[in-house]
């Protein structure tokens, strides 16, 4: 019969199955029922319909009572309860026995994540900002891009006077006013214009009865308040901003002028001397993790309609989205919206872009007329800068964990030969690098807890102790597990692959491959640190640079005030001048229309000269000065004359421009060409040499300067007599209060303004110079370890050649050969690396350093020079050790 | 060991099919095991029953301590494979009893009516 030659049997596949998920208790009866089963049918219904059943049992048997595992017996939990006690004890007992390699690990570990968790504080605090507010995934920030001949310029400032579809430019319309009326799906919409931002920012003066204070404030609508989280705690919630004379401020502000935030409401506070406002409304302090930061708030009509100055005719606006609204489609809506209101003949495109309000703080920088970049940048930065340390600091955990490996696989092979499985092994080996992490933690929780102060005066800050919320402890957890993991990692897998065998028969070598493994890496650590060591010395060199250059006027002895009241009027003006000219330390006394280290205005379209062709334009910087200013700020004159009070003409007549204006407007010959500026026509009676108007991000602009001592803004500058700075701030202030006794007294010293221009690249360096000192350390405590295990290793070898006359300089170049190889290794690896981020670096600066070579000569001889101490310490100690002990050992 | 279950428990609950599993393996005496018990059941009530539905009983079953269990030897026809035996535990006699028990009260209390079918 057929059934003799083919005997029936099941589908494999599905006794596989069942075998598979079946409980290893339960599977021979099921197992055996089925096969019984299956014979039955066999011979009942036949070999298909059988096997058809059989595997329909099969399914059948996936039920909850067929996979379970037999529950492990209490004896069993007792016994792996005291496994894990054995492990932790062996992993105690290791790191007490090499006290210094468990403290190069754990210090380095420490180390590692002290500056992971400090930088991820720092990004944590980065990204709070303008996070709170309760509908902040509806408000926007609308920005502007504007393209012509091929330019495309970008901003949040919107000058919207220019496109109020009508003849004369209406200076009262309002961007926010007209989306509203016109676009749905737009609940709110608010101006905000800041009285302090750069160009003409500066804090404005209060005054209630004998009580004088300067502070910073915006306007905006009532709109703003209902938009933003900013709680007010009295006065009028509906309409805090209910008309012209109302004003809003800070909780600060209400105490500085009166008894308590209640008290102050419907008091009156006089601004600048010239108006008078009655508080609404109290608002609560605006914290700091606000971008926009106000003492108080004053009706955006009061600014349009004068009396109140903001910083220019443009100013930014936010809208808040109705809930339902759709994102995409508003933005559809909103973009053509200035593009239809432009003049006729306007030779430009205009977009107007929304960008989440949440994210604006980060991302403030344009690309192509599209939010990119900004602060960002730095989170992104540090973040990659902290991950490298914590690798670096892994890599040490690593390196010696395998160095020592030879060590324990005495231990593994017992263990393995008593019946230890492999996965009980690596538990083992990373349940140990996981206790060395959490020891790490502990350290560097305390080193966080004990340099937050500092940390905090270093960048600025304001981080509260940081442990409190549940983002800090995940992070936590997964800084220790993940560096528990990535360290222990290669110990674990190598050290439990070993085979007892050959472990106790005492044959075990590293293999080529593990050896070039930790030498890998060791360049690679080293790598990381030259890098950014590198990086270090660009970014000071080039901010020392900045500081130190030759600006093209002496930046000493400066200082500056605001013009500002009564200093506005000309005769007041004149007589401070003479009446302080007159007193100690005070050398000249001069007037510019803009702080002179700083002009940020650049305008095109007013400004013709002789020759300009058709549809030609450049951007000029414009500054009017007082006569004396040329000479106060020690400004060369390169062709021509300076300003002077015995030509008749020259406050209504002369100009002076810089090399570049000459170069840009194409003249020859430029001395008694006409050039004008507004309604100002005029001649060039004298070239400046070119000098730098503003910080050195940006190439020197053309400059046009000419005489206006009458204008009401700008500031008053002063050079005092050298060393006597204190008696010229007396005379000044004394000076200023005869003349001006409505306002305080303030000012600023140009050098010092100067250098906060590039306070991010202060704190670049500050952060770069401990990012690379610590990189160095761990680094460092990593070679050492390892040097110091080869010497161990080779004691006798050591012993050996000395007995036969080596000397001491042999015997530290033989251990210490091998690893300054993968110093320089490393460095060669490091140097094009880092010089490529650097010259990228170096282009947003349009004048900056040379990438030169003893840049990475200094880098890479740093590394060596490190490197060498740290060998040669262990090295010479081991060179000079007694032959005799070494060799007696055993 | 096997008593404080009984003492604990104040009601049985047994299935009806757990009950009906708990007969045939006391009617095989000693030979039940999975496809024997599925077999004799299909021929005594002639109810198609499933393997899994049998394992999962007398796994439940012997959870309750009705029956107990002994790994038998192999047999060729299992691909020398062992059997597992089950027999019933005197708390699952017990048991059977008790629902004996009650049934026979209740029906003697049955109308007569009821007692007899109607004849066709």
């Amino acid at each position: 019969m057929k059934q003799a030659s083919n005997p029936p049997s099941p589908p494999a596949w599905a006794t596989r199955l069942l075998r598979w998920y079946c409980s290893p208790h339960k599977l021979e009866e099921i197992e055996g029922d089925l096969e019984e089963e299956f014979m039955y049918q066999v011979s009942r219904v036949g070999m298909r319909r059988a096997r058809r059943d059989y595997i329909r049992h099969v399914m059948g048997f996936m039920r909850p009572f067929a996979i379970k595992r037999k529950p492990t017996t209490p004896s069993a939990s007792v016994f792996t309860m005291s496994l894990y006690k054995h492990y932790i004890l062996v992993a105690l007992r290791n790191m007490l026995r090499h006290q210094i390699f468990s403290g190069i690990n754990i210090l380095g570990l420490a180390l590692g994540m002290t500056c992971c968790l400090f930088i991820f504080l720092w990004v944590q605090d980065e990204r709070r900002v303008d996070n709170f507010h309760a509908s902040g995934d509806r408000l926007y920030s609308l920005y502007y891009t504007h393209s012509a001949h091929g330019e495309t310029t970008a901003g949040y400032a919107i000058p919207y006077f220019m496109f109020s579809n009508s003849e004369k430019p209406r200076h009262d319309a309002t961007l926010a006013e007209d989306l509203l009326g016109e676009i749905a799906g737009i609940q709110y919409a608010t101006p905000y214009a800041t009285s302090y931002e750069l160009p003409w920012g500066h804090p404005m003066t209060f005054q209630v009865g004998e009580t004088i204070h300067k502070l910073q404030g915006s306007s905006a609508t009532s709109d703003f308040l209902k938009m933003f989280s900013f709680p007010i705690i009295a006065g009028d919630r509906a309409k805090p901003l209910g008309d012209v004379s109302s004003i809003a401020v800070s909780r600060k502000m209400a105490r500085m002028f009166f008894d308590s935030p209640e008290a102050a409401i419907g008091k009156s506070i006089r601004y600048e001397d010239v108006r008078d406002f009655m508080i609404t409304a109290v608002f609560e302090d605006v914290p700091q993790e606000s971008s926009l930061q106000f003492d108080y708030l004053v009706n955006w009509e009061a600014a349009s309609m004068g009396g109140v100055e903001f910083s220019d005719n443009k100013w930014p606006t936010y809208i808040q989205l109705e809930p339902a609204a759709d994102a995409a489609a508003v933005q559809a809506k909103v973009r053509d919206f200035l593009e239809r209101r432009k003049p006729e003949k306007a030779e430009f495109t205009v977009a107007l872009g929304m960008q989440p309000f949440r994210d604006q703080y980060l991302v403030s920088n344009f690309v192509n007329g599209v939010p990119r970049g900004g602060r960002i940048e730095y989170v992104r930065i540090f973040t990659g800068v902290a991950i490298f340390i914590l690798l670096i600091a892994c890599i040490n955990f690593m390196n010696l964990a395998t160095a020592r490996s030879l060590k324990r696989a005495k231990e593994v092979g017992v263990r393995k030969v008593v019946g230890s499985s492999r996965s009980h092994l690596i538990a083992q080996f990373f349940g140990e690098s996981i206790l060395l992490s959490f020891l790490a933690l502990a350290c560097s929780l305390l080193i966080v807890h004990v340099l937050l102060p500092g940390f905090n005066t270093y960048t600025g800050k304001n981080i509260e102790s940081p442990f409190h919320t549940p983002a800090s402890w995940a992070f936590m957890a997964i800084l220790m597990v993940v560096t528990g993991l990535a360290a222990g990692s290669y110990p674990a897998l190598f050290l439990s692959s070993l085979k007892p065998a050959r472990i106790l028969k005492g044959i075990l070598r590293f293999s080529p491959g593990a050896t070039r493994f930790r030498k890998g890496l060791t360049v690679f650590q080293f790598a990381l640190s030259i890098m950014l060591v590198i990086a270090t010395l660009v970014v000071s060199q080039q901010t020392h640079y900045v500081q130190t250059i030759n600006l093209g006027y002496n930046k000493e002895n400066l200082l500056y005030m605001r013009i500002e009241g009564e200093m506005g009027k000309f005769e007041k003006y004149a007589a401070f001048k003479t009446q302080a000219l007159g007193m100690p330390g005070i050398a000249m006394v001069d007037r510019s229309s803009e702080a002179p280290h700083a002009m940020g205005f650049v305008i095109a379209e007013p400004i013709h000269w002789e020759g300009q062709q058709e549809g030609e334009e450049v951007g000029f910087k414009p500054t009017s000065v007082g006569f004396d200013f040329i000479r106060l700020m020690d400004l060369k004159i390169a062709d021509g004359r300076d300003f002077s009070r015995s030509h008749a003409t020259d406050s209504a007549d002369a100009f002076l421009v810089n090399e570049e204006a000459v170069r840009q407007m194409k003249m020859k010959d430029p001395l008694g060409k006409w050039v004008s500026a507004w309604q100002k026509k005029g001649h060039i009676i004298g070239v400046l040499k070119d000098y730098h108007t503003h910080s050195l991000h940006e190439p020197i602009k053309p400059l046009i300067m000419d005489v206006k001592e009458y204008e009401y803004f700008g500031v008053i500058v002063v050079r005092t007599e050298p060393g006597k700075t204190r008696e010229a701030i007396a005379s000044l202030e004394k000076a200023y209060h005869d003349t001006n006794p409505h306002y305080p007294f303030a000012y600023q010293f140009l050098d010092q303004e100067y250098a906060k221009l590039y306070q991010s690249e202060e704190i670049i360096t500050r952060l770069s110079n401990t990012f690379a000192l610590l990189a160095i350390v761990i680094s460092c405590l990593g070679l050492l370890g390892l040097v110091m295990y080869s010497a161990e290793q080779r004691t006798k070898e050591i012993g050996i050649r000395k007995v036969l006359g080596a000397r001491v300089s042999h015997i530290v170049g033989l251990l210490s050969t091998d690893f300054l190889v993968l110093v320089l290794i490393a460095f060669a690896v490091a140097a094009p690396v880092a010089g490529y981020f650097m010259w990228q670096w170096l282009q947003q600066f349009a004048f900056r350093i040379d990438l030169s070579w003893w840049i990475f000569a200094l880098a890479g001889g740093l590394a060596l020079m490190v490197a060498c101490l740290t060998i040669s310490v262990q090295a010479l100690r081991s060179a000079m050790a007694n032959p005799v002990k070494s060799l007696r050992s055993e | 060991m096997e008593l404080i279950p009984v003492l604990l428990m104040k009601r049985v609950y047994l299935g009806e099919f757990e009950e009906i599993v708990l007969l045939v393996v006391g009617m095989l005496d000693g030979e039940a095991y999975g496809v024997q018990i599925a077999h004799e059941i299909l021929q005594q009530t002639q109810r198609s029953v499933r393997l899994n539905q049998v394992h999962a009983s007398l796994q439940r079953l012997e959870e309750k301590s009705m029956v107990t269990s002994v790994m038998g030897d192999p047999t060729p026809e299992r691909g020398g494979r062992r059997k597992r035996l089950f027999q019933v535990t005197a708390y699952g006699r017990q048991t059977l009893h008790d629902i004996q028990a009650v049934r026979t009260t209740l029906w003697s209390l049955l109308p007569d009516s009821l007692k007899t079918l109607p004849s066709v």
